[in-house]
């Protein structure tokens, strides 16, 4: 299993000081740290005596460790004050900052980075959470609209009106995607002129699975009910699963929308879609942790007509995610 | 026994009250304003759809201007789209204003020549001949890959594409890219090459230029523009010289270098508009896009800079711009474009050359699409007479 040659987020911006930082992939854990704008990461463990690098500090472009002093830069080379004819170094990773994450892979690799980022599209939030679930049950959950009814107070469809929902499965070889539309559950009316929508408009949640890294592109918006008009309002929500553990997973989400604008109604709209972001996705990642043991594995599970993009995800994450190069 | 006759395209020969070249946004955006007019014209382009330009471009682009200020006249971008729609988003844009217009070009339609004959032009093309009392020339500003050749070229073992040629970087992962130009192409390709898994990327900058993002705070470049253009171009130069070096920060020490003459006036006098960053610069501060100043020549397997630094590359992309290329058809040109080959007047008739327009050949930094809308209302009013 090579992680490493995908790139993940490891952390958002706001949670890198000038202070380093101790990040985990795939259960191993490495120091991030910020120099001259230059972001580094190096495996958490000082090549001379094991300290954590992450519990020492950054001067002079390097990150310095708290037991001896020796000091590394991003690129890995480091020195030791005791001794300067030594030239010691330690592996480096490939980090970036980049739409409001920290994000890292092996220097080389060929990975693509995920089309996380705004597009044309006006930015709203960055969050981070953190779910007690392998990387599988947690895509799972964030690729089927079934839960959202009972989980959710805004997101997706109404439990009465599931049985509506039209769900369309398509699987390409490097990506799977889902369309789904039914009706918008009922919203108080304030938010519902907030957003622009009107009582009988439909809700379509469509969106993309891509496994290098695992990560899915969602795009949110409504149809009028009757007219088959498109509502202006678009949500556009990447999230990336980061593998902490192999039972504790990051979920990075990104969200987008086309309402732009400095106006009151603008605003209070991202607003809105800020806290019902971090809401949601906060209520995902509290439910996850409460998995049976097999910790959502899908043998010997009963699967419904809303599942079936979860055994292409797995074929998929196996193939192109854990799977050799 | 007369000589046998050919059927079909090549010998009609039509006449009409105004002829377009080009079914792109500034043709079409002509076009539209003369049919709301109830003006005759024909129209053609020599591609074999609306917008060729745009289908041209590489996948990752988006437009630089927002919507809300890039409409064409009659007919607003879709509301739900992005503020900066995608290429494809763009062409299906200009496809929905063609119908929505009922506008039909004559597509595959290629003008050889064009030429100013007593009181009308004669036009020359591939379907045969065109006489029309106006001609509307909206080729484009993007017609001819302007394509540069360095010494040692030919024996540079890996690819050399122009921008022109360039979709995605995904057909170029795991190799080492280095991308010639610092317009928005050049440092939108070299992100996206970055992006798609590239194992170095480099840019090489030409000269001097000025960066913007595209937008602080949610404020646009364009809305920027607009409001400049309102101000004193002296004191509008002031303005955006400080306001863009606080935006990015000094870029010198990546190798950027800032043009002697203000913002302002490096668009008026030499047409460069600023570059609109859409996140490049962030890679090259972060060291994960590399520069160079300049190309001086290949050698074996490595580009070498007009300093001497060398970078082993396997694909060189050029994104060195476009040229008109209007003298090619346009006889006569000389009297009407500078010394660039770009027309001297703009959505208004041309003293020289009678009769003739030119729509959408400026890139202003208020967006190319919104002044080619403005253009063209210019342009249908002189025709129409109203």
């Amino acid at each position: 299993m090579d992680l490493l040659r995908h790139w993940h987020p490891v952390c958002l911006s706001r949670e890198l000081t000038h202070r380093p930082r101790r990040v985990w992939l795939g259960g191993v854990p490495y120091a991030v740290f910020r120099t001259d704008g230059v972001i580094g990461a190096l495996p958490d463990a000082c090549p001379h005596r094991g300290m954590r690098l992450s519990t020492g500090r950054v001067r002079g472009g390097q990150l310095v460790c708290p037991y001896h002093g020796w000091a590394f830069g991003p690129d890995g080379v480091g020195k030791a004050p005791g001794t300067p004819q030594m030239r010691p170094h330690t592996a480096c990773l490939e980090a970036v900052e980049r739409d409001g994450a920290i994000w890292m892979r092996r220097p080389g690799a060929t990975g693509p980075f995920p089309a996380v980022g705004p597009g044309g599209f006006h930015p709203v939030s960055v969050t981070r959470h953190r779910a007690a679930a392998p990387l599988e049950a947690t895509m799972d959950n964030f690729t089927e609209v079934e839960h959202t009814g009972a989980v959710h107070w805004m997101l997706g469809y109404a439990p009465e009106a599931a049985e509506a929902v039209q769900v369309e499965v398509t699987a390409r070889p490097d990506a799977v995607r889902v369309y789904n539309r039914g009706p918008q559950r009922p919203l108080p009316a304030a938010l519902r002129a907030l957003i622009g929508l009107g009582p009988a408009d439909d809700f379509i949640d469509d969106w993309t699975s891509y496994f290098s890294p695992v990560h899915t592109l969602f795009e949110q918006y409504w149809i009028e009910g009757g007219t088959e008009a498109r509502r202006p309002a678009t949500v556009r929500i990447g999230v990336v699963y980061t593998p902490v553990h192999d039972d504790v997973t990051d979920i990075y989400t990104f969200v987008h929308t086309n309402a732009e604008g400095s106006g009151p109604r603008a605003l209070a709209l991202r607003l809105m879609l800020r806290a019902f972001a971090e809401v949601e996705v906060r209520l995902d990642a509290s439910l996850l942790g409460r998995l049976e043991e097999g910790r959502g594995g899908l043998e010997g599970r009963r699967l419904g007509r809303f599942d079936k993009a979860l055994r292409l995800q797995r074929q998929r994450i196996e193939r192109l995610y854990r799977g050799p190069a | 026994m007369g000589r046998p006759r050919r059927y079909g395209r090549a010998v009609t020969r039509e006449t009409t009250e105004t002829l377009i070249i080009g079914a792109g946004p500034s043709g079409l955006a002509v076009a539209a304003c003369l049919a709301q007019r109830g003006a005759p014209f024909t129209q053609v382009d020599a591609a074999s759809a609306v917008g060729s330009s745009w289908r041209g471009h590489y996948d990752r682009l988006h437009l630089h201007t927002a919507r809300a200020h890039s409409g064409l006249p009659g007919l607003p971008f879709p509301e739900h789209l992005p503020r900066y729609p995608s290429r494809d988003q763009v062409i299906a844009y200009l496809e929905a204003y063609a119908a929505h217009h009922g506008l039909q070009p004559r597509l595959g339609v290629t003008v050889r020549r064009a030429r100013r004959e007593a009181d009308a032009w004669a036009v020359e093309t591939d379907a045969g001949g065109f006489t029309a009392r106006h001609l509307v020339v909206a080729t484009g500003y993007n017609a001819v890959p302007r394509r540069p050749t360095f010494p040692g070229e030919a024996s540079f073992p890996g690819r050399v594409l122009h921008s022109r040629d360039y979709r995605t970087g995904a057909t170029f992962r795991g190799q080492r890219a280095v991308v010639v130009g610092n317009g928005n192409s050049g440092a939108e390709i070299a992100l996206d090459l970055w992006e798609q898994g590239a194992s170095a990327v480099t840019l090489v900058l030409g000269g001097p230029r000025y960066v913007v993002p595209r937008e602080v705070a949610g404020v646009s470049a364009q809305q920027v523009s607009l409001a400049y253009a309102r101000l004193p171009r002296r004191l509008a130069d002031a303005i955006a010289r400080r306001t863009t070096r606080l935006a990015l920060g000094d870029l010198r020490p990546w190798g950027f270098r800032e043009p002697e003459a203000g913002p302002i006036t490096e668009v008026e006098r030499h047409g460069r508009v600023a570059l609109i960053d859409v996140g490049t610069i962030a890679l090259i501060k972060q060291g994960r896009i590399a520069t160079l100043p300049g190309l001086a020549r290949f050698e074996g397997a490595d580009v070498v800079s007009p300093d001497g630094r060398r970078v082993p590359a396997d694909v060189v992309v050029l994104a060195t711009g476009y040229q008109a290329g209007l003298a090619a058809f346009l006889d006569g040109a000389d009297a009407v474009l500078d010394d660039r080959g770009y027309p001297r007047w703009h959505g208004a008739a041309c003293p020289p050359l009678p009769g003739l327009f030119f729509a959408g050949f400026r890139n202003p930094a208020t967006g190319a699409l919104r002044e080619s809308g403005l253009e063209a209302e210019r342009i249908a009013a002189a025709i129409a007479g109203r």
